[in-house]
């Protein structure tokens, strides 16, 4: 964009000698770039409400209908919400959906940790974590496919355990409930390891070296030295490694949609896929939507209440009113 | 300045607008469209489907017999499928043609109004002899006809000839028989049958051994007549579990195809309709000498009739497409003989065309076979005469049982609550 005269440029302070010019200045008011301002937002703005605040609203009022996909939605009050509590497969998605909270806080985020302070410091560090950091670079939906044909009855691991004559051939992996929802876990941390060790290391990176060596020198070493200098100084990055794997996990899909679609007989399901189930196999779009926003709601809600209680023991008292 | 800055925003802000309308006005106008009843329509057609069919080499056909050529979208999701064609019918993108589910499917779009009649064309076509009259009754809602079939498939049985010939085993002509030949390939080390859970395929062995027992039960279950806990439906169950832990089934977890599976040695029959012959084709297994099929027998004999499975095809036109005439012209054309003699030729399957020819030999035999209707009586495929939310409940309780086999009450009742609500609401 050529610039021929900067709006903000002052203008040159006129000689004291020079003639006061009888015109009145017309000073610019604080706030008179206000209008353009929202001229140059307007179509971001028009985006954001079109392409994420609509549809929202629309989810809302979708699932207090009973549309099914073709017609006019009729308003049936709560009554998607009665029938989501209602259904027993809906009550399994939740306690499975939590087991994939707690499994990729231990997992993918605890391994992650392990690694990233186990390699910290030490030569070609980058190295031992680039194979980590690899399977990143997949999508869920290829991982689920690779992963359900190492883990189908008689699949890759199962011909491998009885090759070795190792127990375990006979196991049904992906059919026997949790243990298909475990290994699901399992799976994605194989993806998930990688991304939150390389966000640790950065966190470990950005510990300052003083503290660190004062308690050396006051004798902490191994244990105590990472449970009482380490992790708390990780804290910034541990908030968000955690605050990310909670959000992700709540809103599990991919994986499970490609390795087991929820089944046997809707065992593994989680809300993600129960959302999926009801609305695009079944054309229950209320039903649909019910799910999609107790989804929404206990995920905002999981996320505001950890981060509130993480941010507000990294300020300082008295910084907040 | 700050009038032309705030100019400058306007005009950015109008030409975001114009390329959002751009990106939401009509496409290309099609390349011909119907240009009325009263002359033949010519031109390339917009045909949304969900099939891995080759429509582009059948369009050389078509274009070549009718002048009609098609544009075939495909999508490889079911779900996105649906989906998309459910929204299409709001919009002016509603398709010239279309593949569907005959059943409840089809009633559900008939009940909006949204799909195109097709009546004359199955008068006419059933005047001249081209189309079986028993298969008008898939496509009648309320008296009249909506869609035409692409193909019609009766569900035989697949099996590995070779390995038949191998055991001394003669197609069964009976349920004993079928099941002596389980027998004895049970005891070599071979799945007798091909059984899979999920969806869609959970429902097959629930299909054949309800309507190889009791077929009007099996239709009264399917319209809510009757209930899935009914101590018959339950009995089936148990003849089920008693195959099931006989060890007459492939694993139904498994994720590799049937073909593959038979194709390997470990699996002798696979039950399926006859456009299964092409998937067996491309899978280099040959008709004629590694694979052929039989009828599969009633499970009751004393029913009389041996009752077929029959799934169709249909192609259909949405009522409010700006195709809607050439749409109709190809759906008439696809039902001729020239069309599905050529049809079969590319798809090795059975034509429903009487006086079409089927590819192979094979399906010749099959086709007069089934065609003396004082011997097989045709059902229509549970996938399509069950409503979707029961089906959907049915593929997951039955996925369930097969995961799990024992005492199948529970699953019936869950399938039958589903039922219930639906039946009460319908």
């Amino acid at each position: 964009m050529a610039v021929t005269s900067h709006p903000s440029r002052p203008a040159a302070a006129p000689p004291a000698t020079a003639p006061r010019d009888p015109r009145p200045v017309r000073r610019r008011p604080p706030t008179s770039y206000q209008g353009a301002a929202w001229a140059f937002m307007a179509p971001g703005t028009v985006l954001v409400v079109l392409a994420l605040y609509l549809p929202v609203v629309y989810t809302v009022y979708l699932s207090f209908t009973d549309y099914t996909g073709l017609g006019s939605p009729n308003l049936v009050g709560f009554a998607n919400y009665g029938e989501m509590f209602r259904d027993t497969a809906f009550l399994t998605a939740i306690t499975n959906t939590l087991i994939w909270v707690v499994g990729s806080l231990v997992v993918p985020v605890g391994v992650g940790l392990l690694v990233a302070y186990l390699s910290f410091g030490l030569r070609l560090a980058s190295w031992l974590r680039i194979p980590f950091l690899v399977p990143y670079a997949l999508s869920g939906v290829a991982v689920g496919v690779v992963f359900s044909f190492v883990l189908q009855n008689d699949g890759a691991l199962s011909q491998a355990l009885a090759f070795l004559h190792l127990p375990g051939s006979e196991t049904r992996w992906l059919q026997e409930a949790p243990l298909n929802t475990i290994v699901m876990i399992l799976a994605a941390s194989w993806q998930g390891i990688g991304v939150n060790a390389l966000l640790f290391t950065v966190g470990l990176q950005s510990i300052p070296r003083e503290p660190l060596e004062a308690a050396r020198v006051d004798g902490a070493s191994g244990w105590r030295l990472f449970r009482h200098m380490v992790w708390p100084l990780l804290r910034p990055s541990t908030t968000i490694v955690v605050g990310l794997s909670i959000v992700n996990s709540l809103k599990t899909f991919d994986i499970v949609q490609a390795m087991t679609q929820g089944g046997p007989n809707r065992v593994s399901e989680t809300l993600g896929v129960s959302m999926y189930r009801d609305t695009f196999v079944n054309s229950e779009y209320g039903l649909g939507s019910a799910v999609a926003l107790f989804l929404t709601v206990i995920t905002l809600g999981a996320s505001m209440l950890y981060l509130r209680r993480q941010l507000a023991v990294g300020e300082p008292k008295g910084a907040r009113a | 300045m700050r009038y032309r800055r705030a100019l400058a925003a306007a005009a950015l802000l109008a030409a975001a607008s114009l390329t959002a309308t751009a990106c939401s006005s009509p496409g290309e106008a099609p390349s011909a469209t119907g240009s009325g009843a009263s002359t033949k329509p010519t031109g390339t057609l917009g045909f949304v489907n969900d099939k891995s069919w080759d429509f582009k080499a059948f369009s050389a056909v078509s274009q070549a017999d009718v002048g009609i050529g098609l544009n075939p979208t495909t999508y490889a999701d079911q779900n996105a499928f649906v989906a998309f064609v459910k929204q299409s019918f709001r919009t002016n993108k509603a398709p010239g043609l279309f593949t569907w589910h005959t059943g409840g499917q089809l009633e559900e779009l008939v009940g909006q109004n949204l799909v195109a009649e097709t009546t004359p064309l199955w008068d006419a076509a059933i005047a001249q002899g081209e189309v079986n009259p028993t298969v008008r009754d898939l496509y009648t809602i309320n008296g009249k006809q909506y869609c035409t079939p692409i193909s019609v498939d009766d569900w035989v049985m697949y099996y590995d000839k070779k390995m038949f010939a191998q055991y001394d085993i003669k197609p069964p002509t009976t349920w004993a028989e079928m099941m002596q030949a389980a027998a004895t390939l049970k005891s070599h080390g071979i799945a007798p049958f091909w059984s899979s859970g999920g969806n869609p395929w959970a429902f097959v062995w629930f299909q054949i051994l309800l309507a190889g027992t009791d077929l009007q039960l099996y239709k009264d279950l399917s319209t809510g007549k009757a209930s899935y806990t009914d101590p018959r439906v339950v009995a089936v169950m148990n003849t089920w579990l008693d195959l099931e832990q006989k060890g007459y089934f492939s694993d139904p977890g498994s994720k590799t195809q049937p073909e593959e599976q038979m194709k390997s040695g470990k699996l002798a029959m696979i039950p399926f309709g006859t456009w299964y012959a092409s998937t067996l084709e491309t899978a280099g297994l040959k008709n004629g000498t590694d694979w052929g099929v039989f009828t599969i027998p009633a499970v009751n004999p004393a029913q009389g009739k041996t009752p077929v499975a029959i799934e169709t095809a249909p192609a259909c036109v949405a009522a409010k497409s700006d195709q809607k005439d050439l749409g109709l012209a190809y759906s008439a054309w696809w039902m001729t003989s020239q069309a599905q003699t050529a049809w079969s030729k590319q798809q090795g399957n059975l034509p429903f065309n009487p006086k079409a020819q089927a590819s192979t030999e094979t399906f010749q035999q099959v086709g007069t076979q089934l065609a003396d209707t004082n011997k097989y009586e045709t059902y229509l495929r549970y996938y399509e005469a069950t409503p979707t939310p029961v089906l959907t409940t049915a593929l997951d309780q039955f996925t369930g049982f097969m995961t799990n086999p024992g005492d199948p009450t529970k699953y019936l009742q869950g399938i039958q609550d589903e039922a219930q609500s639906y039946w009460a609401k319908h």
